[in-house]
């Protein structure tokens, strides 16, 4: 199928009012959800997951990119406006925005946070029209070892990079992976921890545990401390973004872009950090450093576009090879698999036509992002009015619903309020919980292809390195172990060296 | 609760939990068929192994532990009243158990109205009125759309039928 093909077979599926409603639709809540300190984007769309089971594959999937999209920048409007990143990823725009808002700039570091990241937004979505084709191709020649390699190698980044340690890391993703061990063996078909109990015989149903661990534990948090999101909104000021601004800060914004994209597309880093590298570099490079962290807008600018380069670029390994890049594309995984896909490179010849239809949307998706992101900024302060003890409740409420409607079981609902005290117990302890949902996931995929290369290879391990993919893989998981524990060997030396 | 209890207690527990999976659960709770041949391929192998790497990452972060001075601050955010903070926890421990016992005999849309109002009290809203309303309208809302726009068969309980 040639490339024209590929796009004519693409807007036949989205060329529909119902689809691209739903991307505006997915836009907006993701903007509002952003933009509500104490809800995030992850929580957004996990609670938006629900409503696509009604909905054709394509048009549910856009509606939660749409939600994705939305939520990463509505996360700068309270980090600019009230020092709260509506999202982690926004955390390093506050080190700038506030500054601004501070100096009744906040409606000029707010139109900044939107160009950078409508700018970011198309260039990491080229990213992964450009990329995902190319890697799914790659990978088609994957067989069992090599699938077990890659999705080892992705749980040990993820593991390493999403919390405080390695170690914390490793343990909250072991007990993702035991949790998926739950129900009938995949090749004799024996119990697993299931106590005799049918509902347990399929395993743990993965929204379920993703409500649970996303957001109960928000609520848990609200009634343990009721008004730890109360916090006063700066007003947006007189003064706007201008062209001149923009072209300022063009440079940063793109290598802030490339670095989303770079990083994005390497399962587990996340938006984080990809922010506070691009802030870090516009801050090396720039020519009013001096300014950086009192209100400099190229600061704004660079933190915004790394972490809205991101947004397309975990899409690349998600669609081109099935391993979701951070929380919220293993929620988008969850989607796919409810309508019966199944990402990775044969997505890419099986259903084509949904591949370019959520290219298709992708692209539109950053001019939904820039029209109602505009509107946003102005109506922030109607968002913040939102009174969150009567927002928390109704959170609760819409997961109840969400969670019964996949299975229609009430077991599940009582699994998903389980997970809830799990996760909160991972957040009081520290533990990363993005491990863990990822390794939920991939868990029966990572213990298939084990099983699945013993049986090929008649129990003989050297399967497992049975050529130069494998080989590479290994030698990826081994470099970023030692990464790892080397950045913490140094972390603590230079701690003990302070405290000297 | 400090940086090195954390440690000390993820690395106690995950050690304990590995221990509970190889001597108790997996024997007991994991059945295998008597005719596999090689442990690599039984339904036991990975929940052993899981196991075992449980029980390593747990002793990597005992030694950790070990290795770490006690600074003594607190990891998280003290609450004013941390007793009332307590009560409030258990109090919404309460009401997600009986929200269970409750689904399948009041119905999803009573228990959810009930759920709604209890924990906004529990939160202690500001606007009582507000959550009292919000409590009848947004359960409805929610059936509403799960019911005839998704065709989901909510539980409609013994004292409540709705269309």
């Amino acid at each position: 199928m040639s490339f024209l093909d590929s796009i004519a077979a693409g807007l036949s599926v989205v060329g529909n009012i119902e689809a691209f409603l739903a991307l505006f639709v997915g836009v907006a809540i993701g903007v509002v959800g952003g933009a509500i300190p104490g809800m995030s984007a992850t929580m957004a769309v996990a609670l938006t997951l629900p409503f696509t089971f009604a909905m054709q594959p394509i048009t549910g999937i856009l509606l939660l990119l749409g939600v994705y999209k939305g939520g990463i920048f509505g996360g700068s409007i309270p980090a600019i406006l009230i020092k709260t990143p509506g999202t982690p990823a926004s955390s390093a725009t506050i080190l700038d925005g506030y500054p601004m808002a501070e100096k009744g700039e906040a409606g000029r570091a707010l139109g900044m946070a939107l160009w950078a990241s409508c700018t970011a937004d198309v260039i990491s979505n080229l990213a992964l029209i450009l990329f995902a084709g190319w890697l799914a191709s790659f990978a088609l020649s994957f067989g069992p070892p090599e699938f077990f390699t890659l999705i080892l190698f992705s749980l040990t980044i993820i593991a390493g990079v999403s919390g405080k340690s390695l170690l914390r890391g490793a343990l909250s993703a072991l007990l993702g992976l035991l949790l998926a061990t739950i129900g009938l063996d995949l090749v004799y078909g024996t119990n697993r921890f299931t106590f005799g109990d049918p509902n347990m015989m399929g395993g743990l149903n993965f929204i379920a545990v993703l409500i649970g661990l996303f957001a109960i534990p928000e609520i848990l948090a609200m009634v343990w401390h009721p008004t730890a999101h109360v916090g006063t909104a700066r007003s947006l000021g007189k003064n706007w973004v201008t062209f001149a601004d923009y072209r300022r800060s063009f440079k940063s914004i793109v290598r802030g872009s490339f670095i989303g994209v770079f990083l994005g597309s390497i399962p587990g880093i996340g938006a984080a950090p990809s922010a506070f590298l691009s802030y870090s570099e516009a801050r090396r490079t720039s020519k009013n450093k001096e300014n950086f962290g009192k209100g400099e807008v190229e600061g704004v600018a660079a933190s915004e576009a790394g972490n809205n380069g991101v947004a397309g670029a975990t899409l690349i390994p998600l669609l081109a090879l099935g391993v979701p890049g951070d929380v919220i594309t293993a929620i988008i995984i969850g989607a796919f698999m409810i309508h019966g896909l199944q990402p990775g490179p044969m997505m890419f010849i099986l259903n084509v036509d949904i591949i370019y239809g959520l290219f298709i949307g992708l692209i539109v998706s950053s001019v939904f992002l820039f029209v109602i992101g505009s509107v946003a900024i102005r109506g922030f302060k109607y968002v913040a009015d939102v009174p969150k003890r009567i927002l928390i409740p109704g959170v609760l409420v819409l997961c109840i619903y969400g969670v019964f409607a996949v299975n229609n079981n009430i077991f599940d609902v009582g699994v998903m309020f389980v997970m809830g005290w799990v996760g909160f117990m991972m957040v009081r302890y520290r533990i990363p919980a993005a491990p863990f949902l990822i390794a939920f996931i991939l868990g029966p995929l990572l213990e298939d292809n084990f099983r699945q290369s013993m049986l090929m290879s008649g129990s003989d391990p050297a399967i497992l390195f049975r050529g130069p993919i494998t080989w590479f893989f290994w030698g990826l998981t081994v470099l970023t172990v030692v990464a790892i524990v080397r950045a913490g060997v140094r972390a603590v030396r230079g701690v003990s060296l302070i405290e000297k | 609760m400090t940086e090195w209890q954390v440690q000390m207690r993820l690395g106690l527990g995950a050690i304990a939990a590995a221990l509970f999976l190889v001597l108790w659960a997996i024997p007991q709770w994991v059945s295998s068929p008597s005719n596999v041949q090689k442990i690599i391929l039984s339904p036991l192998f990975w929940p052993f192994a899981l196991a075992g790497f449980t029980g390593l990452v747990g002793l990597g972060l005992v030694l950790g532990g070990l290795r770490m001075t006690d600074d003594g601050n607190p990891v998280n955010e003290p609450t004013q009243d941390a007793g009332a903070a307590w009560m409030r926890l258990l109090g919404m421990a309460v009401i997600m158990a009986l929200t269970m016992f409750l689904l399948p005999r009041l119905g999803m849309v009573l228990t959810s109205m009930l759920v709604f109002v209890a924990t906004a009290f529990l939160v202690r809203t500001r606007h009582p009125v507000t959550a009292v309303v919000c409590a009848v309208i947004i359960p409805l809302v929610l059936y509403a759309f799960f019911a005839h726009v998704a065709g989901v068969a909510i539980p409609q309980g013994n004292f409540l039928r709705l269309p």
